[in-house]
């Protein structure tokens, strides 16, 4: 059956109705799961995964598969309108996303977000029906050497999310690092900076990590400054993108996408570095460097776009190796287990109709979620118009439940308050918190690749220059350290023709 | 640029000797949880490197700070309304303290209550019903539809 | 206003009266298992069929958590210290939590840090590698091994793990020198041996579907008996080495749990393992039932730990103090 044939096929099998309506039901949990922090698609997925035994394999599975997409488009909405993102894909969304909703340009943010993640998630589906075989290598070629450098580029990469100084913010990622190695090591079970505190022994939670830096950090500087300053007094423009928008967006949707889609495949922390390289990529080539950080539209497009596109790329290593790369994928297979099948290099010669059902349901849930979403724009705006001295009890309450409800554990919210405090001084030094919270996600991931790259290679640092994909991910991260240095350079050549041509 | 030298009150500086200080503290921890060899590398190792490049990156900071004036830690918090942001911060970690204690609603209220009142005054009659009505709306959502279980406290309310 | 909210508070504390009463009757909520290895692997598959059926049983869903590591030791000694005794949080216990205590330092005491609910299951392990591997059988690796000392990798799912012991012994047994590298379990080791960053993986059977369709190559197994799933493939002792590998394992909580409630946990597993589906998926994977019951899971940790202690001193990983 040629391809076409097998497309068509499988959107048969996803337009029967009892599909239509688990994929609608899994893109609105998603959604309302992707908005609520704290609750993430994890939870929400495990405890539906028993729902999903009453229907046949192909439902269940494209319920749990609208979830997890859906959940990435919702993940942006509380970025941008109160600064707390929901996990740390959607990190990078606060950065511009926040400044634009000060700017009372919520509508547009959430917009360009709701659109870009829509092209970027149809996009992924073509990709994964076109080019998924022949990346099943691409996806275990990374080993442990190239995921450590992989991981450098990263970090590298995270300090081109700032505006202020890169010793800073190798600093605040650095020290992000070292917060994600607090608990049991990952090769001797061993307890590391834990002061004897068994709460540590699990590491700290993102979560709190996340809703201290961002949520309640935000509202102790907004605070201090008086409310003057809020986006409650700007006002509220158009509530969609307009042109200008949509020709500033364009470029990094598309180029978002396809980065996504490729660092997604690669298993651990690939669709967090897609997001962040994203913004750095639009960054580094946007004619205006200097309006990122201050409500950059590209900066918001490009990285939703790339983690719903690393959304879509995740399920390569999972339908066709049985390696599922994150956690979710993790229970995406335990969908598969229940109904007795094995995701895996022979899913699509075994069953055809599931594999290709599940894959076109997900354009129609894309679909789904664009028409979900755009009519929620407008009440999500109308929620700034409250007063901040309304507004800012309401998202330290927010927060409070978010860091409960993921950990059920009191200690969590003293973790929520010292961050709160740190993230509110840092701000206040010209440290930013997004390096931090990047490196503390990536972290422990790095060190664990670190030891096992040393053991294989018996202690020869030279694997990590002679293996190719880790020799070109080291070199661009040199280049990318090195750059601030040239523009420096450059800037001052450049000072000295223009006064020769004035001359 | 004009002025240079060393002023004690420079934030920056100050900024750059934590940093300098955290650094140490994790070399040192590194050190104690014992970095191992290149080919058999500890529990310790990358703590430990990481330390260093952290050691260099603070005094580079500080470095710059001395060179080149930075804003005075007064400055920083001239003309801003720092008193307001202790007080949300107190009211906080008297919050997470009695959150255990007293239960979810029982302490959630009065926080509503008090960061409605304290910061920019609300209308008491809109603080009022909002400071009991979002907890407990919080409180149906997640107890009884999503089945997370809140602290009910020592008065088991909640 | 006043008096709505009032009255929405009054039926709350009535509504909150109700649920705590509830409580008593175990399981009123959701319960975590813990599997200490990532997803994807034949211990992940197994639990999550197990948990499956046993969750119709307790009449509440088991969700599984992942928390590799440690060589499936993180999870269940994160467990051991921070959960609460009331049954709502178990783990999957893999034998190297009685190993690993006699090797180096640990955070927990098996004998007196879990509640041993019951125990469930054993493995079926076998050494695999690329199919385009020039180790076409056994013997080739024991040659390239013996020729280059030490150059000859092979992924685990961990330090300790009885892949890594067993390899040892076999290693020890031949005279020659193999490189252990220590992945968190077998999404890891898979993807490992197929990128080629090991040249085996050494791991319980989480590498069928791979086997099957081509991408690996199976050059033995370590149970008692030739599979019926991979004929052709020979066992240990049909390669002549005196062993048997299969590291059963079980399920537990935190110490101090209410005998009740492992009573009703205990009662739910059985039957889960008894499900001729959960048992289907099992030989799926040739893990073959090994049920023992509370008391006699108890006594089987004081024996298990002896023999480990054995294999330990003998190899010579036994933890310097």
């Amino acid at each position: 059956m040629d391809l076409l044939g097998q497309v068509a096929h499988g959107f048969a099998v996803a337009l029967t109705p009892v599909n239509l309506l688990y994929c609608f039901i899994g893109v609105f949990i998603g959604t309302l799961v992707g908005v609520l922090p704290g609750i993430g698609p994890i939870s929400a997925m495990s405890l539906l995964l028993p729902v999903t035994l009453s229907g046949t394999p192909e439902s269940g599975i494209i319920m749990m598969a609208g979830i997890y997409y859906g959940s990435m488009y919702g993940g942006s909405t509380t970025s941008i309108l109160v600064n707390i993102p929901g996990e740390a894909t959607s990190v990078v969304t606060c950065i511009d996303g926040h400044e634009m909703a000060k700017q009372g340009r919520a509508g547009p943010a959430l917009g360009i977000a709701a659109f870009g993640s829509f092209i970027a998630g149809t996009l992924a589906v073509v990709g994964l029906m076109v080019i998924a075989p022949y990346l099943a290598r691409f996806a275990v070629a990374f080993g442990p050497a190239e995921m450590f450098s992989l991981m450098i580029l990263g970090l590298v990469i995270v300090t081109f999310l700032t505006q202020g100084s890169m010793l800073k913010s190798l600093l605040m990622a650095s020290a992000g690092v070292v917060l994600g190695l607090i608990g049991l090591d990952s090769i001797s079970a061993q307890p590391r900076l834990t002061f004897d505190r068994i709460e540590l022994y699990d590491g700290i939670g993102l979560v709190p990590v996340v809703m201290g830096l961002f949520g309640v950090a935000e509202v102790l500087t907004n605070i201090e400054q008086g409310i003057k300053r809020t986006v409650s007094s700007t006002k509220i423009t158009n509530l969609l993108p307009n042109k200008e928008d949509w020709k500033r967006s364009s470029g990094p949707i598309g180029r978002g996408t396809v980065l996504g889609f490729f660092l997604g495949i690669i298993p651990g922390g690939g669709a967090v570095i897609a997001a962040f390289a994203s913004y750095a990529l639009e960054k580094r080539i946007s004619k205006t460097p200097e309006q990122f950080g201050k409500g950059a539209i590209e900066g918001v497009a490009g990285p939703e776009a790339a983690n719903n596109a690393a959304a879509g790329g995740a399920f390569i290593p999972l339908l066709t190796l049985g390696i599922p790369p994150n956690v979710v994928m993790a229970l995406l297979l335990g969908a598969f287990v229940i109904h007795n099948i094995q995701p895996g290099p022979l899913l699509m010669v075994q069953r055809p109709d599931l594999f290709w059902g599940v894959i076109t349901s997900m354009y129609i849930g894309n679909v789904m979620l664009l028409v979900l979403n755009l009519p929620l724009i407008g009440m999500w705006v109308q929620l700034l118009r409250l007063p901040y001295n309304i507004l800012f009890p309401m998202i330290l309450l927010f927060t409070v439940v978010g860091v409960f409800a993921s950990s059920n554990n009191v200690f969590d919210l003293y973790v929520m308050i010292a961050f709160g405090i740190l993230g509110y001084l840092a701000r206040k030094l010209g440290y930013e918190a997004a390096p931090l919270v990047l490196a503390f996600v990536l972290g422990a991931i790095m060190e664990n690749k670190l030891r096992t790259a040393l053991i294989i290679s018996a202690g020869d640092l030279t694997t990590f220059f002679t293996k190719p994909i880790s020799a070109v991910c080291l070199s661009v991260a040199a280049i990318m350290l090195l750059m601030p240095v040239i523009p420096a350079l450059r800037r001052k050549r450049e000072k000295v023709a223009l006064e020769d041509g004035q001359n | 640029m004009k002025s240079s030298g060393l002023r004690i009150n420079n934030a920056e500086l100050w900024g750059g000797t934590i940093w300098f200080a955290i650094s140490l503290f994790v070399l040192e921890q590194g050190r104690s949880l014992g970095h191992g060899t290149v080919n058999q590398p500890g529990m310790g190792f990358m703590m430990f490197w990481l330390g260093l490049v952290m050691a260099g990156l603070s005094l580079a900071v500080a470095l710059q700070a001395i060179k080149s004036e930075g804003p005075s830690v007064r400055s920083l918090w001239a003309g801003t309304r720092w008193q307001k942001t202790l007080i949300v911060i107190a009211t906080f970690v008297v919050y997470a303290y009695a959150f255990t204690r007293l239960g979810f609603l029982l302490s959630t209220i009065p926080l509503m209550l008090v960061l409605l009142r304290a910061i920019d005054p609300v209308r008491w009659t809109v603080a009022i019903p909002l400071s009991l009505g979002a907890p407990l709306l919080v409180w149906w959502v997640l107890q009884r539809l999503l089945q997370i279980q809140l602290p009910t406290g020592m008065f088991e309310i909640g | 206003m006043k008096r709505t909210a009032l009255t929405l508070l009054s039926s709350a504390i009535i509504a909150a009266t109700v649920a705590s009463a509830a409580a008593q009757n175990f399981p009123t909520k959701q319960v975590t298992l813990i599997v200490p290895w990532p997803a994807g692997g034949s211990t992940d598959i197994a639990m999550r069929a197990i948990a499956e059926a046993a969750s119709k049983h307790l009449g509440q869903p088991i969700v599984v958590d992942n928390r590799a590591g440690g060589s499936g030791t993180v999870g269940p000694a994160q467990m051991a210290a921070t959960a609460k005794p009331d049954g709502y949080t178990i783990a999957q216990i893999p034998i190297t939590i009685f190993r690993l205590p006699l090797m180096q330092k640990t955070t927990w005491d098996a004998d007196k840090d879990f509640t041993y609910i019951a125990h469930l299951t054993g493995y079926t392990f076998g050494v695999t590698v690329r199919a385009d591997s020039e180790f076409k059988t056994w013997a080739d690796v024991v040659k390239f091994a013996k020729a280059n000392p030490g150059k000859v990798t092979y992924a685990t799912p961990g330090t300790g793990t009885s892949l890594h012991i067993g390899m040892e012994q076999i290693a020890a047994r031949d005279g020659f020198k193999v490189t252990q590298v220590p992945f968190k379990g077998g999404a890891e080791t898979n993807a490992a041996v197929l990128g080629g960053h090991t040249m085996l993986q050494v791991e319980s059977s989480g590498w069928k579907a791979l086997v099957e369709s081509g991408q690996l190559r199976l050059l033995m197994i370590w149970t008692e008996n030739p599979s019926k799933n991979y004929p052709g493939v020979p066992t240990l002792k049909q390669l002549g080495y005196p062993f048997v590998f299969d590291s059963p394992f079980g399920i537990a909580g935190p110490k101090g749990m209410d005998p009740k409630v492992v009573a009703i946990l205990h009662d739910a597993f059985k039957k889960a393992i008894e499900d001729p589906a959960v048992q289907a998926t099992l030989a799926k994977y040739d893990m073959v039932v090994n049920y023992k019951n509370t008391a006699d899971y108890v006594k089987f940790v004081k024996e298990v730990t002896e023999t480990e202690r054995k294999v330990v001193d003998m190899l010579g990983l036994k933890k310097k103090d």
